[in-house]
């Protein structure tokens, strides 16, 4: 398989010349950004005195909530968040910015600030703020079937809660942004965000000027996974407000710490549920409460919410479902998007209860799957219809590629032998829903010019975070046009050249962004090819029609002619003809939508499938574990590039299996973050890859997905990691069939789980 | 502010430099600050991501070594004499180094952030190893954190680099050109005051030569505090942001960076690093032991610059190599201008991070006698993390019986389970009995009530307790399975 092409910033990632903002030179007379963060999680703000920190020699400006010249005001979708606050809401909250030359300076002014405070009580328990119906918007609900009668009539029934936990983005590059002060009260802003919309809006309103005077600039993100999705929001408008207060140049960094103790995480989720089940392992009935701890403030908590109602029931058909969702606030820093953006909390509940059964039932889960399934022309509890649904061709791959029933007997074996090792085995399948749950969201547009030597640049509202979206965009655009990679340069993301862009976020990016380029280019081509039909009967007299025309690898042919254009002679030939060589693109996802009073519509696109199997030898007395293999069967459409979706896929896995298996997250009494610095809070190392990882993309060739036939990537695979949480827990129930494990299974749970 | 500044002398991607530094700049801001190189990326700013990874080349017993460096964590003085190779240096995008060539291929970048880190890391790994196999890989790179690829693309890199590369190809003709300079090097570090208006972590930072200059600099500056590698210093200055009037660094004293065979056992100086420990022969032949903790303890970037003295000097509860030093009955020499002494490991630690160093002391050897044949010695860390963790609980033990079969030596000591890594008294109960008449389980509740760990981010009391119990069960199993 060919691993082309590669990485569009490939070579300049690996020599260190990538540009990443604030990695870089300052700028002259920039000033430098430090925050007074909040010690209390809940309180009031009485009195705040800078007077000492504005004396200082080297501080700038110490700016607070009266230096706002509009609103006061970052929350975006529920407007419940300032950017600096009167009643705090979370320990880490700023309240105020010192700007300084020096960043030496701007930091010891900081502890100069005075500040007084009035404690209020804090809530950081999801289920306290429940029973306080301290909510964002009233209970959601998602219904289908009868479930009190299914319950009542069902052979058995069975309840509990399940919880799973926070995890912290870790994006290798800290939230930054640098505000830079144009002619005419236009300010540039530099933003490590995956929304440019967003930042530009709401920085337009906390500084009281058109959207027009706000141009924001991404070059490329070290990294995001949802963190920088309305995360990096916060910090964009602080250097903006910085800028507009000192007409400087500001810049915002957060160090690791900084970033850790005050940023919002994945939203730990608790859930109570029952199930109505056959003693054939029929679930007939399922009903859950899915309560999300959504932190200070609303942020995309909602959505979140929403996102795991709909993952609720995974890749199985309940006929009788209810699941209801409360995102509940508390004073921690507002959770926000995280790969998965809820999925994965509201998948991890219904895998958890298979699991269960399978175990009361003593039957193999992997049959319960089987036996569940979806099948085409099912409805899912909001009424989407299940179509061309891959799921038994991707259990068949999976048992052929693991030799499952051979691995079942062999574990059984080992675990007869080993008194001190226990192994285990676990599938866990997927089922994910691309588009943004938010219908309107589902558009993406961009501006595609041909240069005069054919040479291509190529705007979209997308981000380059590491997904390599470039490169799939390079790789509509080099197909649509029948050039090579190497003629196209995929820009920064720059809301001058595309406006109103969503964010690169839901895994959508390709689809929506690389289909906009498509059709931008498409409608280039409208124009050229009857161009070089035309030049081609004036140089050799062929007579053809344009659409007959070949473009490719720089090349344009016709069936009737030996001869071929080249790319650039069409294009000069084009320009001299007044031909248009540039074109604006909009794609909009098409049939998405979704009523929430009603909790029925076609909130997606399409879906993508796919299971994961891992298999892990635990040590009983240490609690420690390795992971001995790993298989996954993905499928995925026509991809566009199997190397990235490769790459997505177990960065996916990897960074599902630390949440599952070693990232805990722990806050002190007072909702202080203590895990705050990579030696307390562990992201998995290259010694946590499986010791045999074996993955099989399908190519399914799926008509409803997207461009060119391909498939989101990014969040589906993420699913895939809870599969070693399973298998560990397999393990354990090996020795105790009643043991709980909690989560995440790290060392000190699996020993607890034991006992 | 008035500050001592340095003035130091050594070679960057290929020419020589000299460069005058505020006290105790981290290589890292040296870099980004000073130099105007972006290249070299801060991500954690304490040594835990790898993403500033840099690489020294200097010379050590006759030779060049190529050594991954946390450049976050290492005072740029330390620089002086040496040459340092930043990813500016390494290939360009026109013409990739075959390290880049090959994590291109494998698409082992995506964000790009951790990318330079890593390919530093695999720099001095392949600088340093023809073919290196997949534990020396994941040895080298463990220390270099990915959000991203779930690292897979980057081990089939290296393994391929592994098995095609040429090694010749992997030094760049002008680093190997420069390397008799290093053997050459001769100026001086020179202090001088200078004014600054931003604030520095540290007033002056002192690298003397020799001993006899550490005395003299301790004697002028009572309140000075010793640096030896910085791996936990720096930590507390780049992220508590700990101001220490003076520094004294002693890493640069030759003699302190000896290891011998003595008598008395092998004498391993003060400025001896985790990795000279892990090339040294005497340790591998002699302290088998040690050179295995080694391999687990902290990062290959950490190992090259810390030492096994400031891991004792540090004196933290969890120090990773204090209990096997402990069960191995290590001793260390305190030297002061006018004296040295010898004190037991064990009556070294005082109370939480209190020491039994003396005004005007340092740590100059740590003297472990070699135990003698068949003796069971092993060490358990336990941590979340299999590579780069601090443990919750770590443990060592030395078992040894007589000709009859009988107990009669019978340490274990405890890191991570009171305020200072301790042996433990308990333990001598099993002395005069056979192994495999002890009763596990009743030793086990025995030591287990004699530490009381406390709760923190690592782990609960409860699971420090389970785990001090098992980690005897799994000692004791282990001893019953061994061959007589």
């Amino acid at each position: 398989m060919s691993k082309l092409p590669y990485h569009l910033s490939g070579k300049l990632h690996l020599t260190g010349s990538s540009r990443f903002i604030a990695d870089e030179a300052p700028l002259p007379g920039m000033l430098y950004a430090k925050f007074l963060f909040s010690p209390h999680a809940h309180a009031l703000l009485k009195d705040l005195d800078t007077s000492a920190a504005e004396a200082y020699p080297g501080v700038f400006k110490v700016i607070t909530a009266k230096d706002i010249p509009g609103q006061n005001m970052i929350g975006h979708v529920i407007k419940d968040e300032p950017l600096f606050p009167s009643e705090i809401m979370y320990a880490g909250q700023p309240l105020a910015m010192v700007l300084a030359e020096d960043i030496s300076i701007a930091e010891h002014a900081v502890s100069l600030i005075k500040a007084e405070y009035e404690e209020l009580p804090p809530v950081f328990e999801v289920r306290t703020a429940d029973q306080n119906q301290a909510w964002y918007v009233p209970e959601r609900k998602i219904e289908s079937g009868d479930v009190a009668k299914a319950l009542a009539s069902a052979e058995f029934t069975l309840s509990g809660t399940t919880s799973s936990a926070g995890q912290e983005h870790f994006y290798m590059e800290t939230q930054r942004a640098r505000a830079i002060p144009l002619e005419d009260k236009q300010i540039m802003v530099l933003s490590a965000t995956q929304s440019t919309m967003e930042c530009q809006e709401v920085i337009s309103h906390v500084l009281g000027l058109p959207a027009h005077n706000i141009i924001i600039e991404v070059p490329r993100l070290g990294g995001a996974f949802g963190g920088k999705e309305r995360a990096a929001t916060i910090w964009a408008v602080m250097a903006a407000l910085g800028t507009y207060l000192t007409k400087r140049p500001v810049e915002v960094l957060l160090s690791r710490d900084e970033d850790m103790k005050v940023t919002g995480k994945r939203h730990p989720f608790r859930s109570d549920w029952t199930v109505g089940y056959s003693s054939t392992g029929e679930i007939s009935a399922y009903e859950l409460t899915l309560l999300a701890n959504g932190g200070a403030y609303a942020d995309l908590s909602v959505a979140i919410l929403e996102r795991a109602m709909f993952h609720a029931e995974n890749c199985l058909h309940i006929p009788n479902i209810r699941i209801k969702g409360r995102a509940c606030i508390t004073n921690l820093p507002p959770n926000t998007a995280y790969r998965g953006f809820g999925a994965p909390q509201g998948i991890f509940v219904i895998e958890s209860i298979i699991e269960k059964l399978a175990s009361k039932l003593g039957r193999d889960p992997l049959e319960l799957r089987r036996l569940n399934m979806y099948q085409d022309r099912d409805l899912t509890p909001y009424g989407q219809r299940i179509e061309h649904c891959p799921l038994a061709a991707v259990y068949d791959k999976l048992e052929a590629n693991s030799d499952y029933q051979k691995l079942k007997i062999e574990l059984d074996k080992y675990n007869q032998m080993s008194t001190l090792y226990k192994q285990g085995l676990a599938i866990t399948p997927v089922k994910f829903g691309i588009s943004f749950t938010t219908a309107l969201l589902n558009q993406g547009s961009a501006l595609v010019w041909i240069y005069i030597d054919g040479s291509v640049s190529v705007t979209t509202g997308g981000i380059e975070m590491g997904q390599e979206l470039s490169t799939k965009v390079a790789i509509v655009v080099s197909r649509t046009l029948g050039i090579p990679i190497e003629q196209i340069h995929v820009e920064s993301s720059n809301s001058q050249r595309v406006g109103n862009a969503s964010p690169t976020a839901a895994s959508t990016g390709s689809d929506i962004n690389g289909n906009a380029a498509r059709i931008a280019c498409e409608e280039i081509m409208s124009k050229l090819r009857p161009a070089a039909a035309e030049l081609m009967q004036s140089k050799w007299g062929v007579q053809t029609s344009a659409d007959s025309m070949v473009f490719e690898g720089g090349k344009i042919s016709c069936p009737r002619s030996s001869d071929s254009l080249s790319f650039t002679e069409l294009i000069r030939y084009a320009y001299n003809s007044r031909i248009p060589l540039a074109a604006y693109g909009y794609y909009s996802t098409p049939g998405v939508h979704f009523d929430r009073e009603k909790g029925i519509g076609k909130p997606f696109h399409y879906y993508v499938y796919g299971a994961a199997l891992s298999r892990v030898e635990l040590d009983l007395l240490s609690g420690e574990h390795r992971l001995l293999s790993v298989h996954i069967v993905h499928e995925n459409g026509s991809s566009l590039s199997a190397e990235i979706d490769r790459g997505q896929i177990i960065g996916a896995f990897i960074q599902s299996l630390g949440w599952c298996s070693m990232e805990e997250l722990k806050h002190d009494a007072h909702g202080r973050y203590l895990t705050v610095s990579p030696s307390t809070y562990k992201i998995p190392g290259i010694r946590d890859l499986p010791e045999q990882l074996q993955i099989e993309i399908l190519e399914s060739g799926a008509e409803e997905a997207s461009v060119y036939g391909s498939k989101a990537t990014g969040e589906p695979p993420f699913i895939y990691g809870m599969s070693v949480f399973f298998a560990l827990q397999n393990a354990i129930r090996n020795v105790n069939p009643e043991a709980e494990l909690s989560f995440p299974a790290t060392p000190e749970a699996i020993l607890k789980a034991l006992k | 502010m008035d500050y001592t500044y340095n003035r130091i002398s050594f070679f960057m991607n290929g020419k020589a430099v000299s460069a005058d530094l505020p006290p105790a700049i981290s290589t890292l801001d040296y870099l980004n600050k000073s130099c105007g190189l972006y290249g070299t990326k801060c991500s954690c700013n304490e040594g835990d991501c790898g993403a500033c990874t840099v690489v020294i080349a200097y010379v050590r017993e006759g030779a060049v070594m190529y050594e991954a460096i946390n450049s976050c964590l290492y005072p740029a003085a330390k620089l002086h004499g040496k040459h340092l190779l930043t990813i500016e240096a390494l290939g360009s995008p026109d013409q990739l180094h075959p390290i880049q060539e090959a994590m291109l291929r494998h698409h082992s970048t995506q964000c790009g952030y951790c990318s330079p880190g890593f390919v530093m890391s695999a720099f001095a790994l392949f600088a340093m190893k023809q073919k290196p196999d997949r534990e020396e890989i994941l040895a080298a790179l463990e220390g270099n954190l990915c959000r991203c690829t779930g690292y897979d693309s980057i081990l089939n890199a290296m393994e391929e680099l592994s098995r095609t590369q040429n090694p010749e190809t992997i030094v760049p003709t002008w680093a190997r050109a420069l390397e008799p300079e290093l053997f050459r090097f001769k100026t001086p570090v020179l202090c001088f005051n200078q004014q600054s208006s931003s604030l520095h972590s540290s007033g002056a930072y002192h690298l003397p030569s020799s001993l006899e200059e550490a005395f003299s600099l301790l004697e002028e500056h009572p309140e000075a505090r010793i640096i030896n590698g910085g791996t936990d210093i720096m930590v507390q200055v780049n992220i508590s942001r700990l101001k220490i009037p003076v520094l004294i660094d002693i890493s640069g004293i030759d003699s302190l960076r000896q290891i011998s065979l003595n008598k008395d056992g092998v004498r391993i100086g003060a400025a001896v690093t985790y990795s000279d420990l892990e090339r040294s022969g005497i340790v591998k032949t002699d302290l088998p032991w040690l050179l295995e903790l080694t391999k687990v303890l902290a990062s290959r970037q950490i190992r090259n610059f810390g030492t096994l003295s400031g891991n004792i000097a540090n004196a933290s509860p969890i120090g990773d190599s204090l209990p096997l030093l402990l069960v191995l009955n290590a001793s260390l020499i305190l030297s002061s201008k006018a004296s040295q002494r010898q004190i037991p490991l064990k009556d070294f630690f005082l109370s939480y991070k209190k020491t039994a160093l003396a005004a005007g002391e340092l740590i100059t050897e740590i003297v472990i006698p070699i135990p003698p044949q068949g003796a069971y010695i092993k060490f358990i860390k336990a941590a979340k993390r299999k590579a780069v963790d601090i443990s919750a609980i770590a443990s060592a033990i030395c078992l040894e019986t007589d000709p009859q079969g009988l107990i009669k030596t019978a340490r274990l000591a405890l890191g991570g389970a009171a305020e200072i890594p301790k042996l433990s008294s308990g333990f001598s109960s099993i002395l005069g009995i056979k192994p495999e008449d002890i009763n596990a389980e009743e030793l086990a509740n025995l030591l287990a009530s004699e530490f009381q760990p406390i709760s923190d981010v690592r782990g609960s009391a409860a699971y420090r307790q389970t785990l001090i119990k098992n980690q005897i069960l799994k000692y004791l199993d282990e001893v019953s399975r061994r061959q007589p």
